[in-house]
């Protein structure tokens, strides 16, 4: 214990029945699902928002979490989710990518018809160049077709950080040393730059998720990757966002949201597709019908 | 996990109704007469589950938010056929005509109005899912 | 190397036209981009209304039943009350996920529908109640404990109960447990909320 802490009183034990109504509220609100499995995790990451908000007793906090006082949800779902961008982050769902998304996706497209692959958001750049990476390391057709990856945020400083493409070790921690050397230049601050002929094959674009004109340019999408930003939103925002993506998916496009995410809250356009490394949501193929 | 489940050979359910206490309920009768039992909210987290663990029955509730019991049953029919042919328990507040014959047009096996007791949830999962070990 | 990059947008689509009168199109594809191209102001409520009544199709549903939440306000809480009775268990589900996104505005509706003559009206409305503050939402769901006797309809109250309850529901929650004492599950729900309810406040 630091020596500010001396005196500090024993932490408020957080019982199994306090997680699960957490865990439930969190479901309700944001869409997140925890299992069982992330008892751990939760009880450090509860703990944590009980001292920050200076709550004595677990229903203390509850209250305030169900008043939104402060934006402690906000607050709460930061400390669930790393925030910490990296290279390969969820690589799983990269590896659904090469081992079943793309198999179907080619069997729909015309000899020239360009694969067409979404970050949004793509913050300051780390998801679209892990997925261009992983395309060409993981995938024996990548050379077979053109593939076009677009990177958008709302945030146009992450979008000229993402153009720029210069990282620290860390972003780099999960990538192998061969991967470092053939996509990245060292600087000379211990900094690495992404190869610039990869750097120009990306198009990185604003764009606000909610705001439909400024999605409307985007069209026959094959992937979005849509990670950890819906959890943010209010019902109407997540639906409004949801719908946007739909038009900009072609028929039996795909949607990947992070990884505790779910699209229960969020809306009830899409199917799930369940395959061995991933969860994945699709825009229906065909209309089925009317109910 | 992997590990257990195969050394584990109790049938398996899936309990999918919105209502935490419901859930609870149906998991400890269903636990003690020897199931093993998981639990999904609604429909999109119960598909989720039943594409990724193998199971031997469904109860399902109706009235769920995000996707109701009957478009997931109807949804679940479209898949693959170990999944189409999973049986469904389906235990609602519901009691009229339609929805039983929604039901069974929906390819519901059993159909059960709340409350149901200890007794008969175990009796009716036996029935549908074949004896609990 | 297999990435290409194209350097401008794809072209606008068709010109804008009105939306409202497209909401009664034919053509599923045109009532989708009315519904979503709708401004959402209070002074379209009426036509939303109207085409959610001969909508069929559940994806343009879901467009305006986002572009009524996002008005938000009380005559869009109002288009949809009548949809909880819905035969269909999806339009239901559309209905309740609705209001449940827009709580300020369903609030002056929740004490008529608590007293619904529809149990499953009511049942859905207990689930409502649990978007307000606890202190409401505890008396109000305290109140419909004292005076229910639907089983299922207790059952919806003791579950938001549950989550939000507070010691002023424990006289009721004993009550109606002595009511449906030797009944399946209730008692059971009752026994949680008063323990959760009792732990909380030790």
């Amino acid at each position: 214990m630091a020596p500010h802490e001396k005196h500090a009183a024993p932490l408020v034990t957080v019982t199994a029945d306090d997680v699960e109504r957490l865990c439930e509220f969190l479901y309700r609100r944001t869409g997140m699902l925890f299992d069982g499995s992330k008892r751990y995790y939760f009880d450090r990451r509860l703990t944590e928002r009980m001292l920050a908000t200076r709550s004595r007793t677990f229903q203390e906090y509850f209250a305030n979490l169900r008043a939104d006082a402060e934006h402690e949800i906000e607050h709460l779902i930061n400390a669930f989710t790393v925030n910490e961008t990296y290279f390969y982050r969820e690589d799983h769902q990269l590896r659904c990518m090469t081992s079943n998304l793309l198999d179907e996706i080619v069997l729909r497209k015309g000899p020239d018809e360009p694969i067409r692959i979404w970050s949004l958001p793509c913050s300051t750049g780390e998801e679209p160049y892990s997925i261009a990476i992983w395309l060409m390391e993981n995938w024996p057709d990548v050379d077979r077709h053109n593939i076009e990856i677009i990177g958008s945020d709302i945030d146009t400083r992450a979008l000229a950080a993402a153009a720029e493409g210069i990282y620290g070790e860390r972003a780099l921690m999960r990538l192998s040393r061969s991967i470092k050397e053939r996509y990245f230049r060292p600087l000379m601050d211990s900094t690495y730059q992404i190869d610039p002929g990869l750097r120009d094959s990306i198009r990185f674009t604003k764009v606000n998720l909610v705001d439909t004109p400024s999605m409307a340019g985007f069209r026959n999408i094959d992937i979005v990757f849509c990670r950890n930003v819906l959890i943010y939103f209010d019902d109407a925002s997540r639906r409004l966002a949801a719908e946007n993506i739909y038009d900009c998916l072609r028929p039996g496009g795909y949607i990947c949201l992070g990884h505790s995410e779910t699209m229960s809250r969020i809306s009830s356009l899409y199917r799930v597709c369940r395959f061995p490394d991933a969860i994945i949501y699709q825009k229906p193929e065909a209309e089925d019908g009317s109910r | 996990m992997a590990a257990v489940e195969n050394a584990d050979r109790r049938r398996r359910i899936l309990v999918v109704d919105d209502s935490s206490l419901v859930r609870l309920y149906y998991h400890s009768a269903l636990e003690r007469a020897g199931f093993a039992v998981e639990q999904a909210i609604n429909g999109i987290e119960a598909t989720e589950k039943v594409l990724a663990q193998r199971f031997d029955l469904l109860i399902v509730d109706i009235n769920m938010p995000g996707m109701d019991g009957f478009s997931f049953v109807r949804d679940l029919r479209h898949r693959k056929a170990d999944i189409a042919a999973l049986p469904i328990l389906m235990i609602t507040t519901e009691a009229d005509e339609t929805d039983i014959s929604d039901a069974r047009a929906a390819g519901v096996n059993y159909y059960l109005v709340k409350p149901v007791s200890e007794a008969d949830l175990v009796r009716h999962a036996t029935a549908l899912a074949g004896p609990a070990s | 190397m297999p990435l290409v990059k194209r350097d401008n947008p794809l072209p606008a689509g068709p010109p804008e036209r009105s939306p409202v009168a497209d909401l009664e199109s034919p053509d599923i594809e045109v009532r989708w981009r009315a519904a979503r191209g709708i401004a959402p102001e209070p002074k379209f409520v009426t036509s939303l209304a109207t085409a959610l009544e001969r909508e069929s199709a559940s994806r343009v549903r879901e467009a305006i039943i986002t572009a009524l939440i996002r008005i938000g306000d009380r005559s869009s809480a109002q288009v949809l009350l009548p949809y909880l009775r819905s035969q269909d268990a999806g339009v239901r589900t559309a209905a309740i996920d609705a209001l449940q996104a827009m709580p300020d505005a369903t609030a002056p509706f929740m004490t008529s529908l608590l007293g619904d003559a529809d149990s499953d009206v009511r049942i859905l409305a207990a689930e409502l109640v649990r978007n307000m503050p606890a202190e409401t939402a505890t008396s109000l769901l305290a109140s419909l404990l004292d005076r229910e006797s639907h089983p299922n309809v207790c059952g919806a109250a003791v579950e938001v109960l549950t989550e939000l309850g507070t010691p002023t529901a424990l006289p009721s929650l004993q009550a109606c447990a002595a009511r449906f004492a030797g009944t399946p599950f209730l008692p059971f729900a009752i026994s949680h909320a008063i323990a959760r309810i009792s732990r909380a406040e030790g």
